[in-house]
């Protein structure tokens, strides 16, 4: 038994498998256009992000009146809005709640969901059949209302905002994640380590955890645009980020529309952010989900 | 068939009767309440008069027994009267149900058209210019926020055109033109965004069917590409498609607020974002318990379509 738990424990498939993922997307990334195009795009978004303060070339708060509503030029690129505040320098700026908001927002839901779908899928019984029902509870209620509802008892904010984004996004996630456990759960090695009497935590962390890491990243990523788009709807509403925090979002509902027929650089701008912010994520999980899934890696 | 409908529609019962406990502990975690939303249009309100109005509404009732009599209402079709403007819940649906349906079904026919036909271009010519065309459209179909195109798709109509949609809902029984001028655009937009999802999904399904072997079979045999493609290509791939439409005719029809709010059309989503910024409880509860209750069936329509789709399928 001892020998089998040996083999067992010195079998190398973790880093092997993970240096091969790693691999697999490098040459999804080299092959396609759109994978590179879109590892691009979130290249430059989280640069932009981490160094806004040094790219953003005047202080996204700081008004000017007198250069209220000015057209792009070589001073302001993207314009100035109502009050002179200088638009790139807002845009730059949003590009960190955005993140920020899509990071933790996926982080803790995608967390959540991890367990959540972890215990069911494992122990299965009625433990799943009660979680999974209150996951269908909670997926009847429309994303944007529980959202809504949510901050609303929380009070606006970006924080709370991202709070509601991850419990909207939970149910999914733990789903997906019960579903690649119940798979992962039949493979032969799974129950080798069950009949050698390995721990539920050490075959969860050794065996079954790598076989659902693919589809939780392929999700999460996915998942990151649509948070952006949640906290842009949210900030639209009046009940995400609150002014004057350069929001993409709130950038378009309060200044954007109001003077969209005069400025229409107000609404364009913080819109072409928000959308290519989207598709960067929309295309990179297109792209995990080509180097990843084996099914696909021909098409 | 029957069995499963059945254990299907009593699995639904737990999961509402969750869902409702869901949103009423929400409504009542909330901070403020209608009535002081109430008091803030109405001016001051008296200590004892906002009592006898607690009273009168039930809400100085135990939580307990105001969800008892509000899953009774439930149950029996009588949601009550709405706390902020007093009107019939029913009446209000009546009103907000029509606009919402007339919007999803519009933005669904409009979405199903470009969708199925660009997907399947795509598919039958991978990696070539249409394609690369669809592709692109598709993915910005998803990544455009909805707020965003119908912001723009006002301002350019407005500049452009020198047209706008007229304010003011008009039922399509009383003036069909003007109804139609005020779906239009919003269809339009809703339907981009729901073609995009479609035509991926039609794409990756019809690529993925037409290598298997019964299409080959269908080409060796001689017939017209069109038939092959069409026939026996997109039928056996419409299964995770309908899924997709179900899941988009689910939101449609749990309203989309913003887009509602933007061109002024006053249906579900709406109703329950204003009721809820209100704090008025009965009219979110109804609503959401409606939706809930329609996703739900939705998702069981959907499950059943496969069986229809692709005859192997049986439900057990």
């Amino acid at each position: 038994m001892s020998t089998v738990t040996a083999h067992v424990e010195n079998f190398p498939e973790q880093p092997l498998q993970t240096v091969s993922r790693i691999r697999a997307l490098w040459i999804t990334i080299r092959r396609k256009p759109l994978g590179a195009a879109s590892a691009a795009l979130i290249a430059t978004l989280v640069l932009t992000a981490i160094f806004a303060d040094v790219l953003a070339p005047y202080d996204p708060l700081s008004a000017q009146p007198e250069i209220r509503l000015a057209r792009p030029s070589q001073a302001h690129p993207f314009g100035t809005d109502d009050i002179g505040r200088d638009v790139l320098s807002r845009v730059i700026h949003g590009a960190r709640i955005s993140l920020w908001v899509g990071l933790l927002a996926v982080g803790i839901g995608t967390v959540a969901g991890m367990i959540i779908g972890l215990v069911c899928g494992y122990w299965e019984g009625r433990l799943d059949l009660m979680l999974q029902r209150l996951m269908d509870a909670i997926q009847a209620i429309p994303g944007l209302i529980l959202a809504l509802a949510i901050v609303s008892i929380l009070q606006p904010s970006t924080t709370n905002a991202m709070l509601a984004i991850a419990v909207v996004i939970i149910p999914g996630n733990s789903r997906i994640v019960r579903g690649a456990v119940m798979s992962a759960k039949q493979n032969r090695y799974v129950e080798a380590a069950q009949a050698i009497g390995c721990r539920h935590p050490r075959i969860i962390a050794t065996h079954i955890l790598p076989n659902v890491t693919a589809p939780i990243l392929i999700i999460a990523s996915i998942w990151l645009g649509n948070a952006i788009l949640i906290e842009a709807s949210l900030s639209f509403l009046g009940l995400g980020t609150q002014p004057p925090d350069p929001s993409w979002g709130l950038m378009l509902s309060s200044t954007g529309r109001a003077y969209m027929e005069q400025a229409p650089w107000l609404a364009i701008f913080p819109g072409l952010a928000i959308s290519l912010a989207v598709l960067g994520f929309n295309l990179f999980g297109d792209t995990l989900r080509d180097a990843w899934d084996p099914k696909l890696r021909n098409r | 068939m029957h069995k499963y409908v059945i254990r299907r529609l009593l699995l639904a019962v737990p999961v509402l009767l969750l869902s409702s406990l869901i949103v009423f502990g929400l409504m009542r975690v909330m901070p403020g309440d209608a009535l002081i939303a109430l008091m803030g249009e109405g001016g001051n309100v008296g200590a004892k008069e906002l009592a006898k109005l607690r009273n009168d509404l039930g809400l100085d009732r135990p939580y307990h027994e105001q969800y008892a009599i509000w899953v009774w209402q439930m149950v029996t079709f009588s949601p009550g009267h709405s706390i902020f403007t007093n009107e019939p819940i029913g009446v209000s649906l009546k009103k907000a149900i029509p606009v919402t349906l007339e919007l999803a079904a519009l933005a669904m026919i409009l979405g199903l058209v470009i969708a199925i036909p660009v997907g399947v271009v795509s598919a039958t010519r991978q990696d070539t210019a249409p394609d690369y065309v669809g592709r692109i459209v598709a993915v910005s179909g998803l990544s455009f926020p909805d707020f965003w195109l119908a912001t723009l798709v006002i301002t350019f109509a407005a500049i452009w055109f020198h047209w706008i949609p007229p304010i003011g809902y008009a039922s399509f029984w009383e003036s069909p033109w003007q109804n139609l001028q005020q779906f239009l655009l919003p269809a339009a937009v809703l339907g981009f965004r729901l073609s995009a999802a479609t035509m991926r999904m039609t794409r990756s399904t019809v690529l993925e069917v037409l290598r298997e072997d019964y299409v080959r079979t269908a080409w060796a045999k001689g017939l017209a590409g069109r038939i092959v493609v069409y026939k026996h290509a997109l039928k056996n791939a419409l299964i995770p498609v309908v899924t997709i439409v179900g899941g988009q005719l689910g939101t449609l029809l749990a309203g989309t607020v913003i887009v509602e709010t933007i061109f002024a059309l006053p249906g579900m989503g709406r109703l329950t974002v204003e009721a809820i910024l209100y704090r008025d409880y009965p009219v979110v509860q109804t609503n959401v318990m409606l939706v809930a209750a329609t996703l739900v069936t939705i998702n069981l329509v959907v499950d059943l379509t496969y069986a229809w789709l692709d005859p192997r399928i049986r439900y057990r």
